[in-house]
């Protein structure tokens, strides 16, 4: 009976509540919605970062099975298998070679036809597509074009089978959904005409023919191969799908999903913090409605069911908003970078967590304003308001009454002063570090030999010998020194997989790894590790570890932790000659480190004109790049939440002040004077929320991120704390913004006429 | 109709008990118009609010229409309040964000009517108390007079058993006072039960009896004969009562 009955009445007040406070109420689902969005955008990005294939795939609509046969297929066959919806080709396919500085690189031509075809569409990136007026054009896969250094317009002379040589020219670069990326999918794949493939392949019975299917459903695959294998017979050579190409391009980040986790976890808070500052910013200005409206009738129940009911119902509308907000940005603004919307995990995840936020962060000021006693005519008790000793010095040695008052104000209500604080502290705590993880990535970029990159270029020697190619690349004028290394993969007992080893330098002079604990290796026989294998092998320094490699038994003894970005830190590192001569001689590459200020792509171009083959060491931090859009989209979004808690708090704090100001008016306090008193109140408060939420930032972040570093392998020694500069920058704008909005109401108060009766 | 048996009220401030009403019994009659007087700090308003729920007792017993009310839980005492009991305050309590009419409407939407009869009583009580051209104003757009008839309308849209009423005249001026007991006198023949908290004589003299509260105790209880009423009479009729 107590329940069930007068919901027609709460209805009635949460919509004169809601009318009553549009702008408010518009502004919570504001900052929900903001929240939302920027995690959704966030994973949206990160999805696709981590997983490329997903854009590239859905773009070029490309097919889920690729069959190689030796001659064309029966395509009406393949067409009539179920499931299958498109067929893309069949196209022939030549192995060929093409020479770039003097090595021979294996390749595969592919053709295509000089309209982009409807199905396993290449996507064009830059230059142009296939033209009949220019037969001699290819279109190269941009990560192989990337690899070699070529550009639309660069020479592309390729050898046939039969040994002759062409040349032709790049005329565009394309990127594929259908083909892994290169040098982790080989052979590297051109497209070109078909009457250029001839020219190059003129024997029809050295090319393939490869097919494509599209799926209506991507769990067809197995069966589809299946039947296609029986379909063709014999004819079938290979077959690859859309599951090994996926493999191929995920990049699997552990860091990046941890650090992006983090920053989930800060939007979630932040969300948790502003709606539970807004509802509970709204039930304490409404205690004595409340306690009208329990005179009336009501029970306790139904005041916090209302309440739970309006406010929850704004933070879901503010999801519903938000995912909208997320889906169209993603779909729109970030069109050239995004193409598939957020796979269903994710948005459930995200969903499901801000609702329960919500749910959480309302019911705890619904309870409180439920728990109202139903006295409508009590006072509000009067705070213990007396000018301290401290006050009363201020006053006599003439400081300003305004600011003294205002002090005083500040902190005689101990909840609103400590609602205010953390309102404010939390967020601006949570921007601190994101600075944090700024400064973190900055660091990767300008120290680089501080993870691990001390050489920013490595050579193969490729068709050289090991010691022409040495000869070579230190001949250059911005080489410094070169490291002699061997990458192997080694069998350790108890594991069902490999893990890599890395033989660099010599033990008498090893490659300069950044050693976070322990030391570095100096003898035959000692390694360093990261901590990834450190917790896969649950080793720890001064243990020794037995492996196989190649055959060989090694067994080394970990000396030291090094920071280790590579392979989610599963590397162990040791010196060359810790090897078996036959696996260390000749050195499979040698690690370049250059002249302090050189620019690694111009040393990289010099060297490849040397016929020599240099791979560029990738930054962590450029892969790591999307997390910065992620850090300047949650500083954004909380330094709004900071400062609408901020907005909530001094309309509290005016609430509480009406009566006070008509007394300090009477007293001669000039409109001036009042609204100092005012700012002074709220703005004393807020400020020391800024100086300690920065402060612990700044004394968080660097651990924090150590312990990302930590879990993802890399390591912990990679955090950082803002720099001062940043700090001091981000603490002066906050107080800045904090004392403009606490001056908003203010202003507005000193010039109203205050009531004087209890309303 | 509303029976108090030794209804006692301790206060704990800072440690310290403060009684405030130290055992009160009173019966009112169904139909009957008791005023309750004393001086500020009498546990007058304890008092009412303790019949009305509002707040806990110490101990004692409340009785309302034959039923121990004192042992009811806090929802149990709302369920009550919105079918029985209509409260009018002294600085009125209307609703701030709800217009007039949904400040009227509200109770009886509370109680369960549908809204169309939710409306119908509040366009009743309006038109009676002479406010329907302010039913969609806010209750701060209204003087303090008409804030508390409106605040009448609404304690009276359930058609409740008992109406408290706390100082209902207590922030308002002569001439609002004189219309507030008007509409109080005119719903008491309609055979309304009132109990009324005053400090203020003449507003007391509305009442059929006047209960005289001080230090928590009644000190005294008196029926006020009709004949005072009655236009026309002289002081002579009042020394007659007295004695």
């Amino acid at each position: 009976m107590i329940t069930g009955v007068g919901v027609r009445a709460e209805v009635r007040w949460v919509r004169a509540d809601l009318r009553a406070r549009r702008g408010q109420a518009l502004l919570t689902v504001i900052a929900v919605a903001g929240i939302v969005t920027a995690l959704i955008t966030a994973a949206t990005l990160l999805e696709d970062g981590t997983n490329p294939w997903r854009g590239l795939f859905e773009r070029g609509r490309g097919a889920h099975v690729w069959i190689h046969t030796k001659g064309a297929p029966n395509v009406p066959a393949l067409r009539a298998l179920g499931g299958v919806t498109d067929v893309a080709g069949p196209y022939r396919s030549a192995p060929a070679t093409l020479a770039d500085h003097g090595r021979k690189v294996p390749i595969a031509l592919q053709e295509t036809t000089a309209a982009l075809p409807s199905v396993a569409r290449p996507l064009l990136r830059e230059g142009r597509w296939l033209d009949v007026r220019h037969p001699d054009g290819v279109v190269v896969e941009q990560s192989f074009a990337k690899a070699l250094g070529l550009h639309p317009g660069s020479p592309f002379p390729v050898t046939g089978l039969n040994g002759a040589t062409h040349t032709l020219t790049v005329a565009g670069l394309a990127e594929s959904g259908d083909q892994g990326f290169y040098p982790e999918w080989t052979p590297g794949l051109a497209w070109t005409l078909s009457s250029t493939l001839t020219m190059v392949e003129p024997a029809p019975g050295r090319t393939e023919s490869v097919t494509g299917l599209r799926l209506a459903d991507a769990g067809y695959t197995d069966i589809v191969v299946q039947q296609a294998v029986i379909t063709l017979r014999n004819q079938v050579q290979r077959v690859s799908t859309w599951r090994e190409v996926r493999a191929s391009m995920e990049l699997d980040n552990r860091l990046l999903g941890l650090l992006l986790a983090l920053f989930g976890l800060a939007g979630l808070v932040a969300a948790a913090l502003a709606l539970a500052n807004a509802t509970g910013g709204r039930v304490l200005t409404q205690l004595r409605d409340i306690a009208t409206l329990k005179s009336l009738g009501f029970t306790r129940e139904q005041v916090t069911r209302m309440l739970v009911a309006e406010h929850g119902t704004l933070g879901l509308l503010g999801i519903a908003l938000g995912l909208v907000a997320g889906r169209v940005i993603t779909a729109y603004a970030l069109s050239d970078t995004v193409v598939v919307p957020l796979s269903s995990g994710p948005l459930v995840a995200i969903t499901a967590g801000t609702a329960l936020v919500v749910l959480v962060a309302v019911w705890l000021p619904a309870w409180r304003g439920g728990a109202t006693p139903p006295i409508p005519a009590a006072p509000a008790a009067p705070p213990h308001g007396r000018l301290s000793r401290l006050a009363r010095v201020a006053l006599l040695v003439r400081l300003p009454p305004a600011l003294v008052l205002g002090a005083r104000d500040a902190f005689t209500r101990p909840t609103s002063a400590i609602l205010t604080l953390t309102g404010v502290a939390i967020p601006m705590m949570m921007i601190t570090i994101g600075l944090g993880c700024w400064a973190t990535l900055d660091g990767f970029i300008r120290h680089p030999e501080q993870v691990g990159q001390a050489a920013a270029l490595s050579v193969r020697p490729g068709d050289l010998t090991a010691s022409e190619a040495l000869g070579r690349a230190m001949a250059d004028p911005d080489v410094v020194t070169a490291y002699p290394g061997v990458e192997l993969d080694a069998l350790v007992p108890w594991q069902t997989r490999t893990v890599r080893t890395r033989a660099l330098g010599l033990s008498s002079d090893p490659y300069p790894f950044p050693v976070a604990e322990g030391r570095m290796f100096r003898d035959r026989g000692e390694a360093v590790a990261g901590q990834g294998l450190l917790d896969l092998l649950g080793l720890r320094i001064g243990d020794r570890v037995r492996m196989t490699i190649g055959g060989t038994p090694l067994i080394v003894k970990i000396v030291g932790r090094v920071i280790e970005p590579e392979q989610d830190g599963e590397v162990l590192s040791f010196g060359v000659d810790s090897l078996a001569a036959k696996d260390a001689t000749p050195p499979q590459f040698y690690s370049l480190v250059l002249r302090p200020g050189a620019d690694a792509g111009e040393v990289r171009a010099r060297l490849q004109a040397q016929a020599l083959e240099v791979d560029q060491a990738v930054n962590p931090a450029d892969r790591l790049s999307v997390i910065r859009v992620i850090i300047v989209a949650l500083v954004v979004v909380l330094a709004l939440i900071g400062l609408a808690n901020l907005l909530t708090a001094s309309a509290l704090g005016l609430r509480d002040h009406l009566l006070d100001l008509a007394v300090l008016k009477a007293m001669g306090l000039t409109p001036r004077q009042v609204m100092a008193t005012l700012v002074t109140g709220t703005g004393l408060v807020a400020m020391a929320g800024v100086v300690l939420g920065g402060s612990a930032g700044a004394f968080l972040s660097k651990g924090l991120i150590d312990l990302e570093g930590r879990g993802s392998g890399v390591g912990a020694g990679i955090g950082r704390a803002p720099t001062p500069g940043m700090l001091a920058g981000a603490l002066l704008v906050a107080i800045g913004a904090t004392l403009l909005v606490a001056l908003i109401p203010a202003r507005r108060a000193a010039r109203a006429r205050v009531p004087v009766t209890a309303r | 109709m509303i029976r108090a048996i030794g209804l006692v009220k301790i206060y704990q401030t800072g440690g310290l008990p403060v009684p405030a009403v130290r055992g009160v019994d009173l019966v009112v009659e169904p139909g009957e118009f008791v005023a309750i007087m004393g001086p500020s700090g009498s546990g007058k308003s304890t008092f009412v609010h303790m019949l009305g729920g509002l707040e806990t007792r110490t101990s004692g017993e409340i009785w309302l229409d034959g039923k121990r009310a004192d042992t009811l839980s806090e929802s149990g005492w709302a369920v009550l309040r919105r079918q029985k009991v209509g409260f009018v305050f002294q600085f009125f309590n209307l609703v701030t964000n709800m217009t007039v009419a949904d400040n009227v409407e509200l109770p009886a939407l509370l109680g369960g009517a549908s809204p169309k009869h939710a409306r119908e009583r509040r366009e009743y009580l309006l038109a009676e108390l002479g406010l329907e051209e302010r039913a969609s104003a806010a209750p701060g757009q209204l003087s303090g007079g008409e804030q508390q008839r409106v605040a009448l309308a609404r304690a009276l849209a359930n058609q409740p058993r008992l109406l408290l009423a706390d100082e209902p005249t207590g922030n308002l001026d002569s001439r609002n006072t004189r219309d507030v007991l008007k509409l109080l006198g005119k719903v008491h023949r309609q055979g309304q039960t009132i109990v009324l908290v005053t400090h203020d004589a003449r507003v007391a003299s509305m009442a059929d009896r006047v209960v005289s509260l001080l230090d928590g105790q009644i000190v005294d209880d008196a029926p006020i004969a009709r004949i005072q009423r009655r236009p026309g009479g002289t002081a002579g009729d009042i020394v007659e009562l007295r004695g």
